[in-house]
């Protein structure tokens, strides 16, 4: 924007210059020595408002400041606290005025280091409802309602295109579609709606070419976006390519590893047998490549228990694959517990002529035991893909879990808080 | 986590869930380091197996 040169007057409470940015459309204007409000509409300046406060505040942009904000230059011309009591705790917020000769007045908002750049509309919004709440539809957005209030001025400085003062109060609603805020201003019988862009203090600072570093944002703002919002889509369609990928595994694996029967025979154990309980079986052939071997064993057990000691051993080599199972099996008229049946896998089995040493075991005096051992080589390990199924559905839950989260955060500090389940509803339609 | 983290995630997760099953891994306890003689297929009752003299009394309602 070209340098244009600002207008001056003379404050009628302090003699003081009092430059004006805003040319014709400055109809107030604070007198920067005296703090006085003075009605800037007639050539003939009059005091409406001595500065009644203790403590003048710094604004965090200086009244003077140009900044681009997009694509347009602004030079900062006004600026006010506006507070508002909520029971017994008051908030407020910082307001900047900005202004271009060519596109008008655009306002920054500031609250604890949440940044937004608002223009006024024109165009009225219409009444909608969302998820079962009320809203503002406007620009092809729904914006939920979030919260109402009476916000009142506490502060002045620099100029405006209206007639300010401190104390002057104004019925404010505030409809959210992340990144964007639609708010109404109520006062005398007049709206003024307004569209609200979020930005954050390091565009601000860009925009401002302001010194330092922007204060550090706390909580999170009304219409601050979700940085998991983008995110989750992609993570549960990321979730659900990995899974075919999974199922495609357990495709390839059941093809490739079909299990087939290397050894099965039946058996029958007694305890009061005076003889020795171990046996081997006959030999068997496991061929093919380094792999797991099942062992199931089938019982015929009734309010029993059995232990087995096995022993895999290659005839060749004498290397044994030594292991344990037991199985016990009890119920009543309340229900079961345990089961007659129990497998084993053994894992990277090396091919060649191998042979089961069965040791049986029971509890002294137990009944006779009748039981089936059935092997079969190279079988599908389920467990490794139910954890990989486990251990993929971490991301994306952390994910959801750190957005519903953000967005709990939001509204809480609402008025129309909603419940969990719609608070991804809204925004874009 | 980013989506390109996490397709590196899901690729190597399948990735090593395909080479355990490839290989034949299990979770079961089994000891494989015994080099048993000949006369095993004749005598099994002079073999100790590590996991044998189970004799407590377990399960029941």
């Amino acid at each position: 924007m070209p340098a244009v040169q600002a207008k001056s007057i003379s404050c009628p409470n302090c003699g003081g210059p009092v430059e004006l940015r805003g040319f014709a459309h400055t109809l107030s204007v604070v007198c920067p020595q005296c703090m006085s409000v003075l009605d800037a509409s007639t050539p003939e300046v009059q005091i409406l408002q001595k500065f009644q406060g203790k403590t003048q505040i710094k604004p965090t942009i200086p009244l003077g400041t140009r900044g681009k904000l997009g694509g347009t230059q602004y030079q900062v011309i006004g600026f006010q606290v506006r507070r508002v009591a909520s029971g017994d705790d008051t908030y407020s917020w910082d307001e900047y005025l900005l202004f271009n000769p060519y596109k008008g007045f655009r306002y920054i908002t500031e609250y604890n280091g949440h940044w937004n750049f608002v223009h006024v509309e024109t165009a009225l919004p219409e009444q909608s409802r969302s998820a079962g709440k009320f809203a503002m539809r406007y620009g092809g957005k729904t914006y939920l309602a979030f919260d109402s209030m009476t916000a009142s001025t506490a502060y002045v400085l620099g100029e405006f295109p209206w007639r300010v003062q401190t104390g002057d109060s104004v019925a404010c609603q505030d409809f959210v579609a992340p990144p964007s805020m639609l708010s109404s201003e109520a006062t005398g019988g007049e709206i003024t709606w307004s569209c609200a862009e979020y930005m954050t203090g390091a565009q601000v600072w860009q925009a401002f070419q302001l010194p330092g570093s922007p204060p550090p944002a706390y909580g999170v703002f009304a219409n601050q976006s979700s940085p998991y919002g983008a995110s989750i889509g992609s993570s549960w369609r990321t979730w659900l390519w990995l899974n075919v990928g999974l199922a495609a595994l357990i495709f390839f694996f059941m093809v490739l590893s079909p299990g087939h029967v290397a050894f099965s025979d039946h058996y029958a154990y007694s305890q009061g047998v005076k003889t020795e309980s171990a046996f081997v079986t006959p030999t068997f052939q496991l061929d093919g490549r380094d792999s797991n071997v099942e062992l199931k064993i089938h019982t015929d057990l009734d309010n029993n228990w059995a232990y087995f000691s096995f022993a895999l051993i290659n005839d060749q080599t004498g290397q044994a694959f030594d292991f344990g199972r037991e199985v016990s099996y009890y119920h009543d008229s309340d229900g079961s517990e345990g089961s007659r049946n129990n497998s084993v896998i053994v894992p990277a089995v090396p091919s060649g002529q191998y042979y089961l040493r069965v040791e049986p075991e029971m509890d002294t005096g137990s009944p006779f035991m009748r039981y089936e051992l059935e092997l079969r080589r190279n079988v599908p390990n389920y467990g490794f893909f139910g954890l990989a199924a486990l251990l993929l559905l971490i991301p994306p839950a952390f994910t959801t879990f750190r957005r519903a989260s953000f967005e709990a955060a939001r509204w809480r500090e609402s008025d129309y808080a909603p419940s969990m389940s719609r608070l991804t509803s809204g925004g874009d339609d | 986590m980013n989506s390109a983290l996490f397709v590196i995630y899901g690729v190597l997760l399948l990735g090593a869930t395909g080479v355990a099953e490839y290989q034949g891994w299990s979770w079961s306890r089994v000891n494989q380091q015994r080099v048993l003689p000949k006369s095993i297929r004749d005598n099994p009752g002079a073999y100790r197996s590590s996991y044998g003299g189970y004799s407590r009394y377990i399960g029941g309602k």
